[in-house]
């Protein structure tokens, strides 16, 4: 009897462990490195769903535990983080870092089966360079971007424009994005120029673009003050002609590093004030955090919302359920313009709709309105 | 030629700029022989300086000023103090403060990056954002006030090392530890003010710079890299040298954007080019310290 009773003990203790239990997501981010201003408010956003998640009442009955590691954008660090997460125990890997370094981190989940999606990654080669049936990204790609604003364009009829990036890695991708872009749609790009990192003036690349005589000039760069320095020198020397610029602009960092200086420019965004999905966001993020979000945190409460539902549909924590329960994934999240859903259609692994980005104007200095949707 | 003067302008202040780094490299470099890559670092505190006194107490921009270069001397007062010194005391190699500071430029930049937001914080310009024309030359209020400070800077170094007692303390000591050592000079007093003079010096560079870049916390490495170029060009013997120094990599930076026929992408390597000549042809800089 006392033997029966003993095992029935350990039966109960057992199962109320495994209620205890926590499902493991990895988060690679990027605390001190170039990545930071993006990857932060991206994983506050992350950490803010995860909250909301576990408050009612987790998945699958089990709280979701972030285990939360910084790569300062390095891939090489990257890699070997991946690694210490799955042998934590993680189900799932968000990456929120730079984008060489989520595609180092690829290496490890592709031969650890281990589910693994970027967020708000960029780059259009992340899911082309490896066949890694175990990775997704649900950020817009860079090309559709571009598309989104040569859409917005071609309305304004520009036959000649300028083209100005950064040298980092990420602005001198999408600065070939959107060359290619410019020129497959008949634009001729008559001056192609580059700010580097750490630069105290834009003033001779201005003068160079206003020499060309550009009838619009695209801007393509990431950092954002050496944004703020092409904008000073535009604003120097007098030019009038319209700035068309990334998502890098859809950032409110600008409202006050360029106050006064962005009026009237356009810019791809990944972010809708008007969705209801962002209106409820954006209240339950207040009422939380005492903050007001914004695109960037929108990316990271998605991405986690995604792995929650897919987990929610394997129904375990199984890797392979999960990944294909990821692939066969429909979300309507926070991010993209109205009625805009995430999906994975034929086998894709990038999810963001290429008509779910909007074009949207500086009003003095505040993001405003949506001018265009898609890539109509 | 309204364009080469416009670019003039721009290249003067950003040449600027990079002689006051240069100055605060020589200040500590000169009477101690020691490397202190951490400027750049410290010209980044003096843009958060500038952040946290003019942005977010909204003081007058000269208090603020000077409380920022104030503030930096201190921190470089006390990086001496802490992080040199006790290897000098312990008879290290002269590499070992050098390796030493690398390692407070990683404590300082990540402190910031801790305590500050990831985002550029705004810095305000003292005389906004207007357009000054002064005859054929034209620029922001910003480049030309730029120039001001940093001639005055660079006059007042000049005028302690060559008009004051403690300035030629220094010069001995640059020349000859011991002999200045044994002449009843003070060295430990020596290498602490140089520091702080370097500290104030790379904050006023910060300072200057952060209304057009803002302030931000990877900005250090770059102004340290432009800074000892500087250097390097303008030689380490004489002040002025920092200043001249400056204004030809910056010429040389922005001429080659605006003139040279190759992408604009490639215009980048050029400070790397000159570092590289004048090391190999002209070590010693365009300026020779004087017999």
């Amino acid at each position: 009897m006392k033997r029966w009773l003993a095992v029935g003990l350990l039966a109960l203790c057992a199962t109320a462990a495994q209620a205890q239990e926590t499902i493991k997501i990895g988060v690679i981010t990027d605390r001190v490195g170039v990545s930071k201003p993006y990857s932060e408010p991206a994983t506050d956003g992350l950490i803010f769903g995860a909250d909301e998640i576990n408050r009612k009442g987790g998945v699958l009955g089990r709280k979701i535990e972030l285990l939360v590691e910084d790569d300062q954008s390095r891939p090489d660090i990257s890699a070997a983080l991946a690694r210490k997460l799955i042998d934590q125990g993680a189900v799932f890997i968000v990456s929120i870092s730079l984008t060489q370094a989520t595609q180092q981190q690829q290496t490890v989940t592709m031969e650890a089966k281990t589910p693994q999606m970027t967020p708000m990654n960029s780059g259009d080669t992340l899911t082309t360079q490896l066949p890694n049936p175990y990775f997704w990204q649900t950020g817009p790609l860079g090309s559709i971007q571009i598309a989104t604003l040569l859409a917005h364009a071609r309305s304004k009829n520009l036959k000649q424009v300028a083209l100005i990036t950064d040298n980092s890695d990420l602005g001198q991708l999408l600065g070939r994005f959107f060359k290619a872009g410019l020129e497959k749609s008949g634009i001729q790009v008559v001056a192609d120029e580059v700010v580097a990192r750490g630069a105290t003036t834009a003033m001779p690349q201005m003068q160079k673009i206003r020499a060309a005589r550009p009838q619009a000039m695209f801007m393509a760069g990431v950092l954002t003050a050496e944004n703020v320095l092409i904008f000073k020198a535009y604003r120097e020397l007098g030019l009038k002609f319209p700035i068309h610029s990334s998502y890098n602009l859809s950032v409110p960092v600008y409202m006050t590093v360029a106050k006064g200086l962005i009026d009237g420019v356009t810019f791809v965004d990944a972010y809708d004030p008007e969705k209801p999905e962002v209106k409820q966001f954006e209240a339950a993020y207040r009422k939380a955090t005492g903050k007001t979000p914004y695109n960037l945190n929108g990316y990271g409460y998605d991405g986690i919302m995604m792995v929650a539902e897919a987990i929610r549909r394997a129904g375990s924590t199984d890797k392979e359920k999960i990944r294909a329960a990821m692939q066969s994934l429909t979300y309507a999240g926070v991010m993209g313009a109205k009625g805009m859903k995430y999906h994975f259609p034929e086998g894709k692994r990038t999810g963001f709709d290429p008509n779910g980005m909007v074009v949207r104007v500086y009003e003095g200095d505040r993001q405003g309105r949506v001018v265009h949707v898609g890539q109509k | 030629m309204q364009d080469f003067l416009e670019l003039a302008v721009s290249a003067a202040a950003s040449g600027c700029v990079y002689g006051l780094v240069a100055l605060a490299y020589l200040l500590v470099l000169r009477p101690t022989g020691i490397i202190n890559f951490a400027v750049g670092e410290w010209a980044m505190i003096g843009a958060f300086a500038g952040y946290v006194l003019l942005t977010r107490f909204e003081w007058p921009y000269p208090l603020g000023m000077a409380l920022a270069a104030a503030l930096l001397a201190l921190v470089g007062w006390l990086t001496e103090r802490l992080t040199v010194r006790p290897l000098v005391e312990r008879g290290a190699p002269v590499i070992a403060p050098i390796l030493a500071l690398l390692g407070m430029l990683v404590v300082f930049r990540e402190t910031i990056s801790l305590v500050f937001p990831p985002d550029p914080l705004p810095v305000p310009y003292p005389f906004g954002l207007g357009r000054l024309e002064l005859g054929p030359l034209a620029g922001s209020y910003q480049s030309f006030f730029i120039l001001a400070v940093t001639l005055a800077v660079f006059a007042a170094a000049w005028l302690f090392f060559e008009r004051t007692v403690a300035g030629r303390a220094f010069e001995a000591v640059s020349l000859n530890r011991r002999a200045a050592a044994l002449m009843g000079i003070n060295l430990s007093r020596v290498t602490a003010l140089s520091f702080a003079g370097g500290g104030a010096v790379a904050s006023i560079a910060g300072l200057l710079v952060a209304p057009n870049v803002s302030a931000h916390y990877l900005m250090g490495v770059p102004l340290a890299i432009q800074g000892f170029t500087a250097l390097v060009i303008g030689g380490v013997g004489r002040v002025e040298g920092a200043l001249l120094g400056g204004v030809v990599l910056a010429l040389a930076e922005q001429l080659t954007v605006r003139y040279a026929p190759i992408p604009s992408g490639y215009a980048q390597g050029v400070p790397l080019v000159l570092l590289m000549l004048f090391l190999m042809v002209r070590p010693g800089g365009l300026l020779k310290a004087r017999a």
